[in-house]
């Protein structure tokens, strides 16, 4: 609708941004300690061409949004442009004056940022900060334009969704509207700093077709900075790889997905999860029918709230020994429910959940299953030690007012009886720390490796099960695939079983036995990695599947969000060997 | 964040920490400590220091106005000025050490576990909390120490009650953002009894925030114990106290300025220096941060 109204730029090709050898530094330290400058973006060179997308990716710390962000003249606090210059649109930015930069922010080039939940105001409705991005570049607010701006975003219901406030709207729905603001002033460079990283792989995937559909429509040039290599992959023409502040290689996407030439690019690629998969040791099926199984869950229903439908209703499944259940899902899906539920954490409103004792159990008088639908405050420590769980998000899981040492030391006291300091040394190795380690505290720590202390507080338990929640969604992806592989060989060398959360199915098809796929609340499909992998599925499955970005992926594929299917009530269809599949009608 | 770089980070260390990294590199901070110490020796000291016994009166020389034996004056009876204002800091520090401390305890402790509790509980107290906090302050205080005697413990006491509430209400806003970090799941998850968790996991972490209200807290319950002498119901005749030499002394502000003029600098400087210690303690330890929106 607005294609024609738009007065359409000749594409020229000609350059619109031109970052030439560009060097930032970042003074560090205290009076104390001494200042010293240190360089995060290092002599970068690069050029945005309108209509053109330019993926930057690189690991956190590699100087890639703080180059991005130079483009909106922008630079964090205690840094400053040492060398080169930064050309949008023929200004030099850093040479602009306030009032020039205010007009260039937004205006000439726009961003969207990681976080939309943050970026917009949660007091204001969301077409009033629509009106106001446009009222800040003089531009016509009027409703008609605002609405005009939403329908151009692809919101549903605009009429009634611009009356809405940023927290009734869904994250997808919240980086939309970022997105309408960005774009209200018709900028023509769009620099996005890790769109879609908060988003689950269906919405992701409509968001970057959004991105990708507005870019060509409107001419813009567009940096987009991400750590997923998919992501980039499926989205920019070209590629740029950044790690400490350089650009070591700039290449064609096609060209450098499929054949990089640098080193760090190629141990990138080789660390991204969908080429982690090793060649047969995991996934080979375990003879099901003499198999220990040590979860059970049956028709397991919890909900939050009396007032609330069900987070999880109707859910069964068992976790053999040894085995990694993984739960995938879209967020809300209730995958986080349920291992809440099993860590005792939230109450279970009907079904059963039982722990199996081992074999050979010491205690023959005392059941051998034990009941997991009750809370952790009313389980005794036996049951208490066999489930533990791993955690997300590695800045909030470790107390920040205590040591290292003190945090596995507590679950080693409680229950494994073992002398702490000997045994917190001991699992600190385990989990590749040096036992110094100890002393230190959680913010002296990288990502990485506070998320092997918090293998390590779980295994201090001794447990049977570990619940991992998503616990490589905030590393980078060759940290990510230590982690993996480190929980891999621990949960082999100590023969625990795994369920395993995660929204990446690359990551699941890497490490997972079994997979259980769920959708508001019920599994819709369950089955072995290899056959839900392979299918037939169940077209949720399928959807997520298809909308998941691996590295090498080119340009995003229109059917994936137009997938449309019912509930044909309950009943599955079995697949065979354990396979089975909920029941659906095309709708 | 202030970290301590040795691994003992319990309470202890971690108060160690935050007051240590607070110190360094904060001028506003440096200061008003330094004038709640000097008021807080100059206080201890001042039985030594004086040369002048407080209470004493002296017929014989009234309302003199600054003089080699008495620097800054005498008062209507004959009182050394200077010895009195010093003495008065006495009083004044003893009750709102002790009013603070104890109220912005209780008020940590209740804040902790009602937040932690999130149910009927919690509920029930913070309901009694807002009840207590619409009482006026001062209105509350006279009644109190009206119908029981103005002794040190019943004010002490009473400050407590008044202002437990409102320190509640700050350290439960605080601890109910720590609960909802992975750590306190995991404590939870490990069956963890509730003052376990309370006093290992949320408390430490509120701490920053514990400081302030501590600071700031003592900067008004001075001013109200200072306030409730001046209305004759704190500290009794001839107790040296800085609201009563006001009070005793505003009648000859023309002749003898002095007598007023020093118990209000003396009580000006420690209420400046407490605010000056809050602040410069909130700006160091971030605790406006949540405020700010600022993602850690």
């Amino acid at each position: 609708m607005t294609a024609t109204e738009q007065v359409a730029p000749p594409v020229t090709g000609e350059p619109i941004v031109r970052v030439e050898d560009l060097t930032i530094s970042y003074r560090t330290g205290s009076y104390r300690t001494g200042r010293r400058d240190v360089p995060v973006v290092k002599g970068v060179s690069l050029v945005l061409r309108p209509g053109r997308v330019l993926g930057l990716v690189g690991e956190s710390g590699s100087g890639k949004s703080t180059l991005a962000r130079t483009l909106l003249a922008q630079l964090r606090p205690g840094s400053r442009v040492v060398g080169g210059s930064v050309v949008v649109d023929g200004n030099d930015v850093f040479a602009l004056t306030p009032a020039a930069r205010r007009e260039l922010r937004g205006g000439t080039a726009a961003l969207v940022a990681q976080n939309a939940g943050q970026a917009l105001t949660p007091s204001m409705r969301v077409g009033r900060q629509i009106a106001e991005a446009l009222e800040s570049h003089g531009l016509d607010a009027g409703a008609e334009r605002v609405l005009e701006l939403a329908r151009h975003v692809r919101l549903p219901d605009p009429e009634q969704l611009v009356r809405r406030y940023p927290h009734q709207l869904s994250g997808g729905q919240q980086q939309r509207v970022a997105i309408a603001m960005a774009i209200a002033a018709r900028p023509r460079v769009l620099v996005l700093d890790e769109p879609t990283t908060a988003l689950d792989v269906i919405t992701q995937h409509a968001i970057l077709r959004l991105i990708k559909g507005l870019a060509d429509e409107l001419d813009m040039a567009v940096l987009l900075v991400s750590h997923d290599l998919g992501v980039v992959s499926a989205m920019s023409d070209e590629t740029a790889v950044m790690t400490d502040g350089r650009i070591v290689e700039q290449q064609p996407a096609r060209d450098l997905f499929a054949a990089p030439r640098h080193e760090y690019t190629r141990s990138l690629l080789a660390a991204s999860p969908a080429r982690l998969r090793p060649a047969a040791v995991v996934n080979e099926p375990v003879a099901d029918e003499q198999q220990e199984i040590v979860v059970r869950a049956e028709n397991l229903v919890v909900r939050h709230h009396r007032s609330l439908a069900p987070a999880v209703s109707d859910v069964s499944f068992t976790i053999g020994a040894q085995e990694t259940l993984a739960l995938v899902g879209e967020s809300g899906s209730g995958k986080s429910t349920i291992a809440a539920a099993l860590a005792g954490l939230v109450p279970v409103e009907s079904g059963r959940l039982d722990l199996t004792s081992p074999d050979g159990a010491s205690d023959l008088r005392t059941s051998p299953t034990r009941d997991l639908t009750r809370t952790a405050t009313s389980r005794d420590t036996q049951t208490l030690r066999a489930v533990q769980l791993m955690f997300q998000n590695a800045d909030t899981s470790l107390n920040p007012r205590r040591s290292i040492g003190s945090a596995i030391a507590r679950p080693l006291k409680r229950f494994a009886g073992r002398h702490p300091r000997a045994g917190v040394g001991q699992l600190l190795a385990e989990v590749g720390l040096p036992p110094a380690f100890a002393s230190r505290l959680p913010a002296q720590l990288s990502g990485g490796q506070r998320q092997r202390v918090g293998i390590a507080r779980a295994l201090a338990a001794g447990p049977r099960l570990i619940i991992a929640d998503e616990i490589t969604t905030a590393l980078d992806v060759r940290v990510q695939a230590e982690v993996l592989e480190l929980l891999r060989t621990l949960k082999d060398e100590q023969q625990l079983s795994c369920l395993l959360i995660s929204h990446d199915l690359a990551v699941v098809r890497s490490v997972a036995d079994r997979v259980a796929v769920l959708n508001a609340g019920r599994i819709v499909e369950i089955g072995t990695a290899e056959q839900v992998f392979t299918g037939p599925n169940h077209p949720y499955t399928r959807q997520l599947i298809d909308a998941t970005l691996e590295p090498g992926a080119e340009g995003l594929d229109e059917a994936v969000e137009q997938v449309a299917w019912r509930d044909a009530g309950d009943g599955w269809i079995d697949a065979g060997d354990g396979h089975h599949i909920r029941r659906w009608e095309q709708g | 964040m202030t970290t301590t770089p040795d691994g003992r980070s319990s309470l202890r260390g971690a108060l160690g920490g935050a007051l240590g990294g607070a110190l360094r590199g904060s001028p506003t901070l440096v200061v008003g400590l330094a004038l709640v110490t000097l008021h807080v020796l100059l206080a201890l000291t001042a039985p030594w220091t004086t040369g002048h016994d407080p209470v004493v009166t002296d017929s014989g020389d009234v309302l003199s106005g600054p003089t080699a034996a008495h620097w800054l004056g005498t008062d209507q009876y004959g009182r050394d000025i200077l010895s009195r204002v010093l003495h008065g800091g006495r009083y004044a520090l003893a009750v709102t050490g002790l009013a603070t401390t104890v109220a912005v305890a209780a008020g940590t402790v209740i804040g902790c576990f009602t937040a932690y509790a999130d149910n009927w509980l919690d509920e029930v107290v913070m309901r009694v909390m807002d009840a207590l906090l619409s009482i006026p302050t001062v209105l509350a205080l006279l009644v109190v120490v009206t119908v029981l005697d103005p002794d040190l413990w019943v004010v002490v006491l009473a400050i407590t009650v008044v202002y437990t509430p409102a320190v509640t209400r700050v350290v439960r806003g605080a601890a109910r953002a720590v609960i909802t970090q992975d750590y306190v799941t995991a404590a939870r998850a490990r069956g963890e009894r509730a003052p376990s968790i309370v006093f290992r996991e949320i408390l430490p972490n509120v701490l920053d925030v514990v400081l302030v209200e501590l600071a700031m807290r003592a900067s008004w319950v001075v001013l109200l114990v200072a306030t409730l002498s001046f209305l004759g119901f704190g500290a009794n005749p001839p107790t040296p106290d800085w609201g009563l030499m006001v009070e005793e002394n505003r009648t000859a502000l023309t002749v003898v300025p002095l007598g007023t003029i020093a118990p209000v600098v003396a009580l000006a400087t420690l209420v400046v220096g407490l605010n000056l210690s809050a602040d410069g303690l909130s700006k160091r330890l971030g605790v406006d941060r949540a405020q700010q929106g600022a993602a850690a």
